[in-house]
């Protein structure tokens, strides 16, 4: 165990942890930010993407001694009021059906849209791929993406 | 009939009313056998903030049906949409009673249907409380007031006043015996496109799943599980285990592997295995890989999924009695009839149902009881397993009630709570958060039935498809002797059809269970046979369909509906026509077409698909939908949609292969999903519906995706594929 220290949404934080566990588990059980998802734990599914330094990044295959100083954002940081452009389309387009998985996927959107701020639908087909939806929302996806390219928070 | 309609209501302490409910459900619905009550129990809490609370009782997995039940509420009601607020209930026994037509149970696609008259209700008497509290309050005419969008008004004043202002007089209204129905023409709520009611706490990470929830001094449990079926655990070492830092303590499920549910047709699997505790689920995680475990693999150490296929094809040959015919049953083989019999076997191998959220159940035993966190699509099945099992009374059986991360038919089952409440009972007094990591999922899980459809037709002499025979062999049967229906569930017009069942649950490689879809996908291979009829007579196979379809023809085949020959022609001509049936295509390109009825909804695929140099492309799906009145068009979109990107996942990636006993495919790396640079863009259209009132739509598509694609595969290669996955091997 070891004291680790970890910033989070613009918060420090100081967690009592094995370096070995991942992200994702200090993110949920330790720091209760419960909106990063388990789905798989070998970063095939992308229910726990979270962004490091900006970079989306799967918190399940990332040990706490590999995160250091970057700056973690999660889902509960993506926006202060919950009205980030993709948040706002996510709804307007009615994508999520569980749910469970668009958390990971939105935050996999943000990150791309900020390197890809016009993107082809192909460029948002290949940057979506990684991430798994059991109820087949993948269409809605990709049309919310598309929309809030245009939505104004 | 005795009917036995009851509404109570009761003043809230903080202000505004609760109305809860016992209601007699529509008599069309309710054989006269069964119990005639259903609940909603406390449905709809008022406040004088205006707010209004529906207490959803039915699970959310992502079937939308909080948002369509809340939607029906509301337009009775006349409420404001904005202001209506979904909430969870704990689980009631009392409140919730709980039959087909009310109660907690969430399946089969029937919740809409069997609320539908209970939801209006509920919302019109509400509706009308409002109505007479507002016209005591102005000491005018009743039927001079009326509600619109949280208001009650009245009419020559225009005077109103809202719903929220009314609150606390409306709690002190007799509940009317009689309330008047929107007229439908008038609904304005429902019908419309609505987003569902959590998305904004889903994306914004605030939606707490099972899984999430956290309770304060909570500890974490991983079990390590026999990986093979019905084998036992020999001994263990948790020496090494107890070494990981935060690992708490070690022991065996033996006391509670095995057990059966009371339910015949809920049936489970908790398998021997050894529990670890510890403080944090990556310690509990560590602490399993470290512990030394010796399995006794039993009866199955060698068995293989291809072992298992070819013993299912061996008893699809064998002679049995059948389930149910028409006509001659054994018209097949007529020789004085039939001129050419076709014979084909179709296999629909075991299914991981591989929701998002993995399995999880939150545990607390205390000498005064127990209490339950977690997503379940029956929880009165969780309260009285856990009562039966582990010796309390109802009252000390406390459920918390949360939406899951997919269910599909799968969060049904009792088997996840019975371990984490024997694994709390064996820890202490905390609470402990038993986790099913994505590996336990794949390797010793519940899964989708197996099937083998064995099929076979007979042509008269004229050509014409004088019999069908078809014989299922399967691996679950929901308790029942017969699957049901106990005939083929297509309204073709074929003088003679017989089916034959058999099981093969005492040779099953895992557990069987409920999917999407609930009533086995494999039936559906009937659309591939149908095909291969057409193609053996030159037809086309939508042309081959609608002649053998005929107007106003109903079918009974078993079950509570008949397939309507009508209906069925009506989606299968707008699918057709929506996808450009017969237009001029490339080489390598085909279009297959497959339909069926689902409960009482109709559903028609058009697949459009390019396979070239072995390659497989999906280029669209078009699909024609009639499931009665839409509630909310957009989350019907979105079941028929999911329901078609799941099937496809059956079909390029689906089965669940065995050796040794033991799951090959551990994680999403092997188990694949279609994910989005495969997925074909998919375009449902509804069917304008006389009907007043809405069937189901969460499982219809589901099963139809598999075959229409390879019905067009066929059109586009010559290539009859009878199983799946269709893998590259397959086509090349």
């Amino acid at each position: 165990m070891a004291q680790v220290q970890l910033n989070v949404n613009g918060k420090a934080y100081v967690v009592d942890a094995d370096p070995q566990m991942p992200l994702l588990w200090a993110l949920r059980d330790l720091i209760g930010l419960t909106g990063t998802k388990y789905g798989c734990g070998i970063a095939q599914c992308g229910a726990c993407t979270v962004h490091l330094d900006g970079k989306a990044t799967r918190s399940c295959s990332v040990p706490l001694s590999a995160v250091g100083s970057k700056a973690v954002t999660t889902i509960e940081g993506l926006s202060p009021d919950g009205r980030h452009p993709l948040q706002l389309a996510w709804q307007e387009e009615d994508v999520p059906q569980c749910g469970y998985c668009q958390s990971g996927q939105i935050m996999n959107a943000a990150a791309f849209l900020k390197q890809n701020p016009s993107p082809t639908d192909e460029e948002i087909t290949r940057a979506m791929t990684g991430n798994l939806c059991r109820c087949g929302t993948y269409q809605r996806i990709h049309k919310a993406i598309r929309r809030s390219l245009t939505v104004k928070p | 009939m005795n009917r036995r309609d009851f509404i109570r209501s009761s003043a809230l302490t903080g202000g505004g009313f609760m109305l809860s409910f016992h209601i007699t459900a529509h008599p069309a619905l309710v054989a006269e056998t069964e119990t005639e009550t259903a609940a909603l129990g406390d449905f709809l809490q008022i406040s004088p903030s205006g707010e209004v609370l529906f207490q959803f009782v039915k699970h959310e997995m992502g079937q939308g049906i909080s948002t369509s039940m809340a939607q029906i509420i509301s337009e009775e009601l006349c409420a404001d949409w904005e202001k209506v607020k979904v909430v969870f209930p704990l689980a009631d026994m009392k409140k919730y009673q709980n039959d087909r037509n009310g109660g907690h149970d969430t399946g089969g696609s029937c919740t809409i249907i069997y609320q539908w008259d209970l939801l209006r209700k509920a919302g019109a008497t509400a509706r009308q409380m409002l109505v007479h509290a507002a016209a005591a309050q102005w000491k005018v005419a009743v039927g001079d007031c009326y509600a619109e969008k949280h208001y009650v008004i009245h009419r020559p004043s225009s005077r109103r006043l809202s719903f929220g202002e009314l609150a606390n007089v409306a709690a002190r209204q007799p509940v009317p015996t009689d309330v008047t129905l929107k007229d439908q023409k008038t609904f304005d709520l429902i019908g419309k496109p609505k987003a569902a009611r959590l998305i904004p706490a889903m994306v914004t990470g605030a939606l707490q799943y099972g899984l999430d929830v956290q309770v304060p001094g909570m500890l974490y449990a991983v079990i390590a599980r026999c990986p093979v079926f019905k084998g036992k655990l020999k001994r263990f070492d948790a020496t090494q285990a107890m070494k990981v830092k935060g690992v708490k303590k070690v022991f065996t499920t033996k006391p509670i592997a095995g057990l059966q549910t009371e339910t015949p047709f809920m049936p489970h699997d908790i398998r021997e295995g050894v529990v670890v505790v510890a403080d944090s689920f990556w310690a509990a995680k560590q602490g399993r890989e470290a512990l030394k475990i010796e399995w006794d693999e039993g009866v199955n150490a060698h068995a293989s999924s291809e072992d298992f296929e070819k013993l299912a094809a061996r008893r699809a040959q064998q002679r049995t009695a059948p389930t149910g015919y028409v006509g001659d049953e054994n018209a097949v083989a007529d020789i004085s009839r039939v001129r050419k019999t076709l014979r084909a076997s179709y296999v629909f191998p075991h299914q991981l149902h591989a929701c998002m959220e993995p399995l999880n159940c939150t545990a607390r035993v205390t000498p005064d009881g127990c209490e339950v966190w977690m997503g379940s699509q029956a929880p009165n099945l969780i309260v009285t397993e856990i009562q039966r099992v582990f010796h309390f009374r109802e009252e000390q059986v406390k459920v918390h009630l949360f939406p899951s991360g997919g269910g599909f038919g799968r969060r049904y089952y009792p088997d996840m709570a019975i371990e984490a409440v024997f694994i709390a009972r064996e820890t202490g007094t905390m609470p402990v958060k038993m986790i099913w990591t994505r590996e336990d999922d794949h390797q010793h899980n519940l899964a989708h039935l197996f099937q083998h459809m064995e099929y076979q037709a007979a042509l008269d002499k004229d050509n014409n498809l004088y019999a069908w025979c078809e014989k299922e062999i399967r691996t679950y049967t929901w308790g029942a002797k017969y699957a049901n229906p106990e005939l083929p569930a297509m309204a073709y017009n074929i003088p003679n059809v017989r089916y034959d069942f058999e099981d093969m649950i005492p040779d099953e490689l895992v557990h069987s269970s409920a999917w999407r879809g609930v009533v086995g996908h494999g039936r559906f291979f009937s659309e591939c046979f149908v095909d291969e009829i057409a193609a053996e007579l030159k037809v086309d196979p939508y042309t081959f369909r609608m002649a053998l379809l005929k107007e106003e023809k109903d079918v009974y085949v078993g079950g509570e509906h008949p397939v309507s020959g009508s209906r069925l022609r009506k989606v299968l001509s707008l699918a057709a026509e929506k996808a450009g049936w017969g237009k001029t295509l490339e080489p390598g390109q085909g279009m297959g077409v497959a339909a069926s009825p689902y409960g009482n909804s109709y559903c028609a695929v058009v697949a459009a698909v390019t396979v070239r140099e072995g390659k497989l492309t999906i280029d669209k799906l078009t699909v024609a939908v009639d499931c009665g009145r839409v509630i909310n068009p957009s989350g019907a979109d979105n079941q028929i949609v999911g329901g078609l990107v799941w099937s496809l996942t059956a079909l390029l990636y689906g089965g669940l292969p065995i050796k040794n006993g033991r799951a090959l495919h551990t994680n999403f790396h092997q188990n694949k999903l279609m994910r989005m640079d495969e997925c074909p863009p998919i375009e449902v259209h509804f069917i304008e519906s006389r009907d007043e009132r809405p069937w189901g739509i969460g499982e219809i598509s589901s099963p139809l995706g598999v075959p229409a694609v390879l019905n067009a595969i066929f059109a586009a290669t010559g290539k009859r594929i009878r199983k799946i996955p269709v893998t590259k091997e397959v086509l090349s």
